[in-house]
């Protein structure tokens, strides 16, 4: 009987092809949607991820402890983060290239800087090349610190874009002049080799002067050394390979830590972790309100998709009145009809949907070919376009088939 | 009970029992306020193996006492036995289930379904009685053959004319082998000659293969070749019909199928056959 429905419902589709296509294009652009724009939109939001790895998804540092701990005040150097931690964890980074990428020092002291007669405060960071890994420092002019600088203790900066601005002025070109000049740090000569540009926000290095970590401590600032430990450092920042390995890491970097630090078991911490929960929370939140978005307007398109099989199936019970009546004369029952006429909207949605899906893998095979970003079908969406059209069919072809089950032979037979 | 049968019904020619019985059936249709009886205290019974006509003029409540037989209403009081079973309040699935194994329907307008194949209209009671694919081929194909269309059965129906249109609609009516078939004016859409081969066709079933046939119809002239009138006049029967409103007589057993059938012997022969096989029964 369940066949027999089947091929009927199948056969009035093909009766109307053209008004049966047209009943189908709802469910065909919602379907469509959905799979498109949520097979798409993985692979835009992986481009959208990469952005926003400078923001820090793929990052820990290593922050001096919390100075109000218990005892912290009677303990001389409390927390404070050196050079010996950063060998510790170079050694740990070394030992697992699968979950770190890089380590890099940040060295900082407020300086008072000079150019000419234009003296400015800034924060003096010493740090490595790598600090445009973990860190977003966009070169505007000039270039960035590379490893030989750091070799030869050279006595080069990369200049904050306001520091710039502030010592040279806003004009682009008296900022590229600025290149190969030399400023005073502290009195101490430093020659400019680059100038970033300007990010904004209290995090950004605006306000900042890069120099190599072996120039500030040598030539520029003197004295930064803890008593038995070492340089001082601010922070360690260790760049990740990817989101995933963030717990992994952490646990990792604590261990080394407290062995490094000889941390009694019983003891907190003498030191803080920054980690990327935040930034990753708020992709996540992204991501989310994204995918909610795209998947609520493919629903109402599909909803509105099944409005229109609800509407052409009403149209179908009233024109075929009296075939409903025959087939109850014959025997067919409440149901027998009730079936037919569900099968027949289910039909319409899932051919509609079929269609859709079809063509979406079309397109998102196009575009990934044609702007060469990874699109990949996502079968989720697949399954859910085709769930979800079902459900449509179903819900909305309830209705007129009930309307065609509960005809009155007698009238049905009737009907002209 | 059996002898009053016999006495009453004296122009049928042999016993058998009774298919459908109608008992003190009325019928009403209530519009607002105004009741009206389209059926008042009517009881009949049809035999098996008999043909009969339901007449009577527009409005004498024949279509609502098809209805009735049909199964596609329920009678307001009163009771109708079909074959052993008490049809008169079952439920709408109670209803259908029986329309479909014991009702054969002709209508006037034939009413296939366009999309199917002969075959396939044919087929359509089978399917709704959940027969299989294959009995149902097969018994499809031995109806049309049992109707001289075995060469069409492939044909969608508007490429068949009138009269084998209503061919396969008797196909369809009779190949699931119904205890009665119920035929509203089925030569109504048909020109006369065409409508008198349908009623040839009507009375070589109804001889050959012994099958109940009940035919609605207005037109005295097939009435008065039928084995019997069953007579309305407003709501109520009217016993003599054919005489009284429609000034015809009926026609004798041996003059029944004349100017339509051609081999009355042979039919005489099987009628004594008939009545051989069920005397003992009864």
């Amino acid at each position: 009987m369940l066949k027999e429905q089947v091929l009927m419902a199948l056969d009035s589709l093909q009766a109307n092809k053209f008004r049966s296509l047209l009943t189908m294009l709802g469910i065909i652009i919602g379907a469509g949607t959905l799979v498109a724009v949520l097979s798409l939109g993985n692979a835009v939001q992986s481009t959208v991820f990469e952005q926003f790895v400078d923001l820090g998804t793929r990052r820990i540092a290593v922050l001096p402890g919390d100075p109000n701990a218990i005892g912290a005040r009677n303990t001389p150097g409390y927390g404070l983060v050196s050079i010996q931690d950063y060998d510790a964890l170079k050694a740990l980074v070394e030992q697992h290239p699968d979950i770190f990428r890089t380590i890099v020092p940040e060295v900082s002291a407020p300086v008072s800087v000079r150019a000419g007669t234009t003296a400015v405060q800034a924060a003096l960071v010493g740090t490595t090349k790598d600090y445009q890994a973990v860190q977003t420092v966009p070169v505007a002019y000039g270039r960035f610190l590379t490893d030989a600088d750091e070799d030869q203790s050279a006595r080069v900066g990369v200049l904050g874009a306001l520091v710039a601005e502030d010592l040279f002025g806003q004009d682009p070109e008296a900022l590229a002049a600025a290149i190969g000049q030399v400023i005073e740090i502290n009195g101490q000569p430093l020659q400019v080799v680059g100038i970033l540009e300007q990010l904004g926000g209290p995090f950004s290095s605006d306000q900042r002067v890069l120099a190599p970590v072996s120039t500030v401590r040598l030539r520029l600032v003197g004295d930064l050394d803890l008593p038995g430990r070492g340089l001082e450092m601010s922070s360690i920042l260790l760049a990740l390979e990817s989101e995933q390995n963030v717990d992994q890491a952490e646990g990792l970097m604590r261990s080394t830590l407290r062995a490094s630090r000889e941390v009694a078991p019983d003891q907190i911490d003498d030191f803080r972790l920054n980690l990327p929960t935040q930034a990753l929370g708020v992709l996540a939140g992204i991501n989310g309100a994204i995918t909610g978005f795209i998947a609520l307007v493919a629903g109402i398109s599909l909803v509105v998709g099944g409005i229109g099989i609800m509407n052409i199936m009403l149209v179908a019970v009233t024109e075929r009145t009296r075939e409903i009546g025959v087939r109850k004369a014959l025997g067919a029952t409440d149901s027998d009809v009730l079936g037919q006429f569900v099968l027949e909207a289910l039909a319409i949605s899932l051919v509609g949907s079929l269609i859709g899906v079809a063509g979406a893998i079309g397109i998102v095979l196009l575009v990934g070919v044609a702007t060469g970003i990874g699109a990949s079908i996502s079968w989720t969406a697949v399954g859910l376009a085709l769930a979800f059209a079902s459900a449509i069919g179903l819900g909305f072809g309830l209705y007129p088939a009930r309307r065609a089950a509960l005809l009155q032979p007698i009238e049905a037979l009737r009907y002209e | 009970m059996a002898t009053e049968y016999l006495t009453q019904r004296s122009q049928i020619d042999y016993v058998t029992e009774p298919v459908v019985r109608i008992e003190y059936v009325n019928k009403e249709f209530t519009s607002g306020d105004e009741t009206f009886k389209a059926l008042d205290d009517v009881s009949f019974e049809i035999h098996r193996g008999e043909m009969i006509a339901i007449m009577g003029p527009s409005g004498s409540g024949k279509s609502t006492l098809m209805n009735l037989i049909g199964l596609l209403d329920t009678p307001t009081s009163g009771t109708y036995w079909l074959g052993d079973q008490d049809v008169s309040k079952l439920d709408r699935t109670e209803q259908a289930n029986v329309r479909n194994s014991q009702i054969g329907f002709v209508f006037q307008s034939f009413n296939l379904l366009p999309r199917l194949t002969a075959l396939k209209n044919v087929e359509l009671p089978m399917i709704y009685g959940r027969v299989s694919l294959r009995e149902r081929d097969l018994a499809a194909r031995e109806a049309l053959a049992s109707v001289g269309l075995e060469s069409k059965m492939n044909n969608l129906p508007n490429t068949l004319s009138g009269g084998q249109k209503q061919r396969v609609a008797v196909a369809r009516a009779l190949v699931h082998k119904p205890n009665i078939i119920l035929a509203d004016e089925p030569t109504g859409a048909l020109d006369t000659r065409t409508g008198n081969e349908i009623m040839h066709l009507f009375r070589t079933l109804n001889r050959e293969h012994g099958l109940t046939i009940i035919i609605v119809t207005h037109d005295p002239d097939i009435g008065r070749r039928m084995d019997r009138v069953i007579g309305l006049r407003d709501g109520k029967l009217s016993p003599n019909i054919l005489r009284e409103y429609y000034n015809v007589e009926m026609l004798d057993a041996d003059n029944e199928t004349i100017t339509i059938e051609p081999t009355r012997e042979k039919v005489a022969v099987e009628r004594i056959a008939n009545q051989a096989a069920i005397a003992p029964a009864s």
